[in-house]
């Protein structure tokens, strides 16, 4: 009975809610992968080209995303970035310590986000490679 | 004790005699950067930068967009991108990616209990491994000019 009144109370005192193992081991295997594909991804779209701001021109663009591996690359960075962008803002969120109720929406609401990323980037990324 | 309340326990939720000193959040917000240690301010500028990529993601998709409309479209977006303005925002991003990434890797071996009690050495570490990296890249965009 006391353990659980202090429970609650240590509960209601802290603004941040708790965090599953599961989520932290996702948030940071993502986050350990993103360090990766970033680092490739800025170095190729910033630091290889020899233009102004190291961007790509129109054909660039098309036959850099066209090559095998950096289709497979970007495709893997939009989907790390995309898990680790939404559970991040979750935890943002939930922060706000909503009820339940609310919380099922945040959930509902960035799993709906998170597939709309994802289903945009792969169309964008799939039709660029594909006028290649 | 079962049954009984707690001696004290009705103040537990007041402040102790020096306010917000060491670990959680401040009432007012994870954002107030007042009374914080170290690891409360690496946090609020963790969430900051974090807030600021996921923004960056959409406007990053919305740009790129503009491939989908042609070869002009993308050709009026490079002239504006390679004004001082825009790259000076590619520099604000590669900012938050440092900052975050190189936080990340401190919370990481932080929170898996690596090195629970040099969280202190590792942001000053982190931070001076990501300030050459933030100046070594400012120069390398702005000397693309």
């Amino acid at each position: 009975m006391a353990t659980v009144r202090i429970r609650e109370a240590v509960r209601r005192r802290s603004p941040r809610a708790p965090r599953s193992a599961g989520e932290w081991r996702t948030m940071t295997l993502t986050g350990l992968g993103l360090l990766v594909l970033v680092t490739v991804h800025m170095i190729a779209n910033h630091f290889v080209v020899r233009s102004i701001g190291g961007l790509r021109d129109y054909q660039q663009v098309l036959a850099y995303i066209a090559n095998p591996a950096i289709f497979t690359i970007e495709s893997l960075f939009l989907l790390f970035v995309t898990v680790h962008a939404m559970l991040g803002l979750r935890g943002v969120l939930l922060d706000l310590d909503p009820g339940p109720r609310l919380r099922r929406w945040i959930d509902r609401g960035l799993a709906v986000l998170g597939l709309a990323t994802l289903a945009y980037g792969y169309f964008l990324i799939g039709t660029l490679a594909s006028r290649a | 004790m079962s049954g009984q309340e707690l001696p004290g326990i009705e103040r537990r939720g007041d402040d102790g005699p020096v306010l917000r000193k060491g670990v959680g959040i401040p009432a007012s917000g994870w954002f107030d950067p007042r009374g914080r240690a170290l690891g409360g301010f690496a946090f609020a500028v963790n969430r900051v930068t974090g807030l600021g990529l996921v923004v960056y993601l959409y406007l990053h998709l919305a740009v790129l967009s503009m491939l989908l409309r042609g070869e002009s479209a993308w050709s009026g977006f490079l002239r504006l991108a390679t004004n001082w303005l825009f790259l000076s925002l590619d520099v604000l991003l590669i900012f938050g990616i440092l900052y975050h990434g190189l936080n990340g890797i401190r919370v990481a071996l932080v929170g898996s209990g690596l090195v629970a009690d040099r969280q202190k050495a590792l942001w000053w570490a982190l931070g001076v491994i990501g300030t050459i990296t933030l100046a070594f890249s400012a120069l390398h965009i702005y000397g693309s000019r």
